[in-house]
């Protein structure tokens, strides 16, 4: 079981990696605009200042919350990593957001409200495409594990190619970029259910978003079978794509963003579901 | 064995005619007596059952029943008039005409008329155990009705003439009683809709008869077609034995027909959601051990011949459907009540839908839904009761103080939402097997299966949504009130909500023992393969099935405690502070969202009636 320990050492190591990605994000970002932007260990100089903060909660229900969330999202990404079944890593996944979102209602903040209630639309907007995804998977596997799509010998992009291109869509959705961070909206919300959040109980809703960063890489992936150039391509293609459309579109309301996610998105996974199922 | 299953008959009439007559003071050691003792009898029959019991009964019990049924038809016409109701006339003459044609053509009965197998006692377990606790608790929730005192005692009396009833209806082998039965639950369920005697009750009351009644069209189209083709004489023991014979569609479509009706699918979900109106003992009785699980009963009781055919995949097609349908509706919703209702008809959509697929895993996973759902519901609308009488709360928007003023009703509704939703408690599993089991029936028929399963994880997670919608107004407090103080509620309130909860929990600790010992032996006798429940390293397999165990038992640790220890959990030493609100003093009014949904609500009943169109067509051909 040699296969074993690559898995272990990736959930560990995650809130680092992610950390990782962010702090190379940032950077990324700021050359795109012309500025020289953050040293790459930014996020973690962030992350010790954060717990140098006075304490200060709202009610400890809330800040008990937060940090589940971020204990429960990491359980979700280990599921995936280990290789388990996929509803039950989407439907985890879920309820990892599920969490945050209890949170934030727990409180009486109008801003806390507005996030959570956004949130919960953005749930609405990906979720189905990836259980599409996940069923496609299903389709062409013939087992829900996420091991079958790891260990498959032709990779998955071959055979569905719309699936990834509606992942590709859904995404921005999930790691709250342009033009669909509704969810975060900072000149809306002013950050929505992370607002109530203050000092070391940020920290987990704060790094809870550097594990969403290796849960959407995994989950592009997937989409290489066993073939690991093929995934670091995949990856480092999603990473430009999304920090480019991040810069380059402006946010659009969330009435837009369900109807997009649910019209073209969702109908392209669909129909790349009808073709796996018909051949 | 038999005099007891007989004793699960007579108790609940003769008990339901004494709460007529006795005093307040007596009925209260009754009905607790009473409940118990049926809910001991139906434990000791599951447990100590080998085989399947047949039983007859003496000539002159066909006359009485024949004779009741006219006399029931002729009821529900005189209703028709005194409301002016013309589509229940319109049923209530078809169904005479068609009885009464029934009756002269049909030679007299000669086999056994009960028959109680695995199924049966299964049944006898929910609807005694649950309805029971639903007595109890509805002495004092009656007490505070504004009513006469006879309508108080009419009220519990209805309740166990409807648990009767009920027991009857699962173990009739007779299509003619089963009609009888059939009938006399919509005439209880009538009754008890319209129990407020005011203008929505009695309106609703009668959209819940004419609707249950064009089931009970369709079981008598059922009885005519099963004699019409030679099968003998219409049992429900024929009509299985004659699983393979031509034309047998017709008949097993019309049941099925009889069974979507009673379990509220679209387009026939409004009898069942107007049945709000009736005090919330009602609903508690209609949605978790009585009416409703009548169609699983009789999708199970078919299953083996509906198995594979073309009207198991409409059926299937439907419910998959339905519960994506009801999902979406219930997002539209702010009543605590209706919201409820529309994930009873979701979860119903499922429980129809593995009954239909008909596989020994998809049977276990229908069944663990009929158990697992009816006691959370129960739990729930004895709660929402709760609500109404001690909180004066109907709207779920109104309930983000609950929190506080009765932090142990809100721990109660939780952990009933936790239960329809959460690993590992039961209805978590039932939805999980269905969607695991599905993939099997995606292997022969493809795009069917690809279809059902993106409805129900679709469903699946819309529903969790809405559940995590109201659980977020439960979960609401302000920093101020640190200390938990649980709120009184009343001995009767606080023993039943005790009682289910207690029920839940245990079910979930031994539901791997559960699996084999009680729910394996069902599926046995209903499917005639074992199914082999096997454990492996991370994983418990059921048939094929793999059920991911480990990963299951973290989330348990993780998600429902977490949501219950959230409740109590107090960081010491740490600052409050108050909320941002962006330097404004606005006092807002929390709410939660909504989608507009009811835009869609007429194009779910269109597409509804389709259906069941084309359960017709596809038997026909």
């Amino acid at each position: 079981m040699n296969n074993l320990w690559i898995p272990i050492i990736l959930i560990i190591l995650a809130p680092l990696l992610g950390g990782l990605v962010y702090g190379f994000e940032r950077i990324i970002k700021a050359r795109m605009q012309r500025r020289i932007g953050p040293p790459l260990l930014q996020p973690f100089y962030d992350f010790l200042k954060l717990a140098d903060k006075r304490k200060m909660i709202v009610h400890s229900a809330h800040a008990f919350l937060g940090i589940m969330h971020f204990v429960s999202l990491w359980f979700a990404l280990a599921v995936l990593l280990l290789g388990s079944d996929l509803i039950l890593v989407i439907f985890l996944h879920l309820l990892s957001t599920a969490l945050l979102i209890l949170a934030a209602y727990s409180t009486r903040s109008i801003f806390s409200h507005l996030g959570a209630n956004r949130i919960a639309i953005s749930i609405l907007a990906y979720e189905p495409v990836l259980i599409i995804i996940a069923v496609s998977i299903f389709m062409l596997t013939g087992s829900f594990d996420a091991t079958a799509a790891f260990q498959s010998e032709q990779p998955l992009l071959y055979k569905m190619p719309l699936a990834f291109i509606a992942l590709l869509l859904v995404l921005p959705i999930k790691l709250k970029k342009s033009p669909f961070d509704v969810a975060e909206a900072h000149q809306e919300l002013t950050g929505g259910v992370e607002l109530e959040f203050s000092g070391i109980f940020y920290e987990a809703v704060y790094t809870a978003k550097w594990l969403d960063y290796v849960f959407c890489y995994t989950l592009v992936y997937l989409f290489a079978g066993n073939n690991i150039l093929l995934g670091a391509g995949l990856i480092i293609f999603t990473f430009f794509y999304l920090n480019a459309l991040d810069n380059s579109t402006a946010r659009v309301s969330y009435k837009q963003m369900l109807r997009f996610s649910l019209t073209v998105s969702f109908s392209l996974a669909f129909i790349n579901l009808l073709i796996n199922s018909l051949t | 064995m038999y005099s007891l299953i007989t004793l699960l008959f007579v108790v609940p009439v003769f008990i339901s005619l004494l709460l007529l007559v006795v005093p307040k003071s007596l009925a209260k050691p009754l009905v607790i007596t009473t409940a118990l003792l049926l809910s001991a009898v139906s434990v000791y029959l599951f447990i100590n059952s080998e085989g399947v019991y047949y039983f007859g009964v003496p000539a002159y019990v066909n006359d009485i029943v024949a004779v009741a049924d006219i006399i029931l038809l002729i009821f529900f016409g005189w209703i028709a008039i005194k409301r002016r109701s013309w589509i229940v006339g319109l049923m209530s003459l078809l169904q005479l005409g068609g009885l009464l044609y029934l009756l002269n053509i049909m030679p007299a009965h000669h086999s056994l008329q009960f028959m109680a197998d695995k199924l049966s006692l299964f049944m006898f377990l929910l609807i005694n155990i649950i309805s029971g606790i639903i007595a109890v608790y509805s002495l004092r929730y009656i007490d505070e009705e504004h009513c006469s005192p006879f309508r108080k005692k009419y009220f519990l009396s209805t309740i166990f003439w409807f648990i009767a009833v009920m027991n009857l209806v699962v173990s009739s082998d007779n299509l003619e009683y089963f009609f009888l039965f059939f009938e006399l639950t919509t005439l209880a369920s009538f009754l008890l809709i319209g129990f407020r005697k005011d203008e929505v009750s009695v309106k609703n009351s009668l959209t819940a008869l004419w609707m249950n009644q064009i089931g009970g069209l369709a079981i008598l189209a059922a009885i005519f077609f099963i004699h019409h083709n030679g099968y003998g004489e219409a049992t429900f023991t024929n009509l299985l034995a004659n699983a393979k014979a031509e034309n047998v569609l017709l008949p097993l479509a019309l049941l099925s027909i009889a069974a979507l009706i009673k379990g509220a699918q679209m387009p026939f979900s409004k009898w069942l959601l107007g049945a709000m109106v009736a005090p919330t003992p009602v609903s508690a009785l209609l949605h978790s051990s009585t009416m409703v699980k009548i169609a699983p009963f009789i999708i199970l009781r078919l299953s083996p011949a509906l198995k594979d055919t073309p009207v198991a995949n409409v059926i299937i097609a439907l419910t998959g459907f339905v519960f994506v349908a009801a999902a979406i509706g219930a997002l539209s919703q702010d009543n605590f009540k209706r919201i409820l209702a529309h994930s009873t008809i979701a979860l119903l959509a499922l429980m129809i839908m593995m009954a239909a697929v008909g596989t020994p895993v998809t049977i276990t996973a229908s069944l663990i839904l009929v158990l697992f759902h009816g006691i959370s519901k129960s739990m729930l609308f004895l709660n929402a009761g709760i609500l109404e009488k001690v909180f004066h709360l109907k709207q779920s928007s109104d309930m983000d103080k609950l929190g506080e003023s009765g932090p142990f009703t809100s721990l109660v509704i939780t952990i009933g939402f936790m239960s329809l939703l959460l690993p590992p408690f039961g209805a978590f599993i039932g939805k999980w097997m269905s969607i695991e089991s599905l993939g099997a029936l995606a292997t022969d028929k493809k795009i069917l299966g690809a279809l059902i399963m993106v409805a129900v994880a679709g469903g699946g997670a819309v529903l969790s949504l809405l559940y995590f919608k109201v659980m977020g107004l439960l979960i609401a407090r302000t920093g101020e009130n640190d200390k938990i103080h649980f709120e009184k509620t009343g001995p009767y309130y606080a023993a039943t909500t005790y009682i289910l909860l207690g029920l839940l929990l245990a079910t979930v600790i031994s539901l791997p023992f559960l699996l084999n010992q009680y729910f394996a032996p069902v599926t046995g006798s209903l499917t005639g393969t074992a199914l082999t429940i096997a454990t492996e390293g991370w994983n418990i397999y059921l048939g094929t099935i793999k059920l991911p165990l480990v990963p299951m038992l973290i989330a348990f640790l993780l998600l429902p405690v977490t949501i219950i220890a959230a409740m109590f959990i107090r960081f010491k030493k740490v600052d409050r502070a108050k909320e941002y609100m962006c330097g404004e003093k606005v006092n807002y009014s929390f709410s939660s969202f909504y989608f507009s949904t009811d835009r869609a609500t007429p194009y779910f009943a269109t597409a509804g009636i389709l259906f069941f169109v084309a359960l017709i067509i596809v038997a026909l051909i």
